[in-house]
């Protein structure tokens, strides 16, 4: 048997506010990861050999893309589009579908750090777009390789300092 | 810097990355066993009751499991399937899923630091395990097991 007091009321003043996104197969975020973290791979080389310029303009493409997944949903993103065409059609079905809302939180995460990034790389600061680039890399290569939600995470951590989902512990406490 | 130092270090850069993801693998999913009366967290009493999970649906007679998850929690739908089998299938466990969105006090008491985490509560309410990560059908198989074999020999005594 199965009770969730806890999240069975907060959910549809939720629905209310965002419209429900499509559930995902969980491998096309992977797949787009994938991708995104061979480009912040060139990003970093070509941070270190000094093409601060090349660096910089693909680190804010890159940050557009997130973008992209951060604001239009993780399922929306171009990335999955290339997944549904051509590599979804190799595969077998999915074991599950998986909720799009931690990997389109993901993508905000991924916005955020590139952003900071190209922000510091244009007011002069070259090291940071390497250094922003790398961290990214960290993140969406574990969620390539080992399937690690760096979101899911964060939220949770977001949540425990206090700065996330505050205002209705009287009303699960139930 | 020459391309070739560049190279190794993108090459470094990939390499602490995959040994950070194998460390966490490694501890993906693992049962750590609570030993029975000891305290294992400070201010937490040994029986828990579901008030302290926030919860109002009653513990299973044999064997609890709580699973604490957010709704940015990319694998705890899955792992709430998993679990509400696991309960259905053996008589007197009980699955809870706590949402810690709106919890924060509950994910500070337990030190929940990943979703989903799992504890396993024997019939009275001790936590005897606990399970960090997507947990594996056989871990939790095994500590149910564990548990309804110690209530057995505490009978026979």
């Amino acid at each position: 048997m199965t009770n969730s007091p806890a999240d069975s009321r907060p959910q549809p003043a939720a629905r209310r506010r965002r419209p429900e996104r499509p559930d995902l197969d969980p491998r096309g975020p992977r797949f787009g990861a994938a991708i995104t973290a061979v480009l912040l791979l060139v990003v970093v080389f070509l941070a270190l050999t000094g093409a601060s310029v090349a660096a910089l303009v693909l680190l804010s493409v890159l940050a557009a893309l997130f973008a992209w997944g951060a604001f239009a949903g993780a399922g929306r993103h171009p990335y999955g589009a290339l997944f549904k065409a051509y590599v979804r059609p190799r595969l077998g079905p999915p074991d599950a579908l998986e909720n799009a809302a931690p990997p389109t939180f993901a993508q905000g995460i991924g916005l955020l750090v590139t952003v900071t990034g190209v922000v510091l790389g244009l007011a002069g600061l070259e090291s940071a777009v390497g250094v922003s680039a790398a961290v990214a890399f960290v993140a969406a290569f574990l969620n390539a390789v080992f399937d690690y939600c760096l979101g899911c995470q964060l939220y949770l951590l977001l949540v425990r300092a206090g700065i996330l989902g505050r205002g209705q512990t009287a009303v699960a406490g139930g | 810097m020459n391309p070739i130092s560049a190279l190794s270090l993108v090459l470094v850069l990939v390499a602490v990355a995959t040994v950070l993801g194998l460390l966490w693998r490694s501890r993906q999913g693992r049962a750590a066993v609570v030993a029975p009366g000891t305290p294992d967290a400070p201010g937490r009493p040994d029986a828990l009751t579901p008030a302290d999970v926030g919860s109002r649906g009653p513990f299973g007679a044999n064997a609890t499991l709580v699973q604490f998850s957010t709704r940015q929690c990319a694998r705890c739908p899955g792992t709430r399937v998993l679990l509400a089998g696991l309960a259905r299938s053996r008589p007197g466990v009980a699955h809870l899923d706590v949402d810690l969105t709106h919890r924060r006090d509950l994910a500070n008491r337990f030190g929940i630091l990943q979703t989903p985490t799992t504890l396993i509560l024997d019939g009275t309410g001790r936590v005897r395990a606990r399970i960090g990560g997507v947990p594996s059908r056989d871990v939790v198989l095994q500590q149910l097991d564990d548990l309804s074999g110690s209530t057995h020999d505490q009978l026979a005594r």
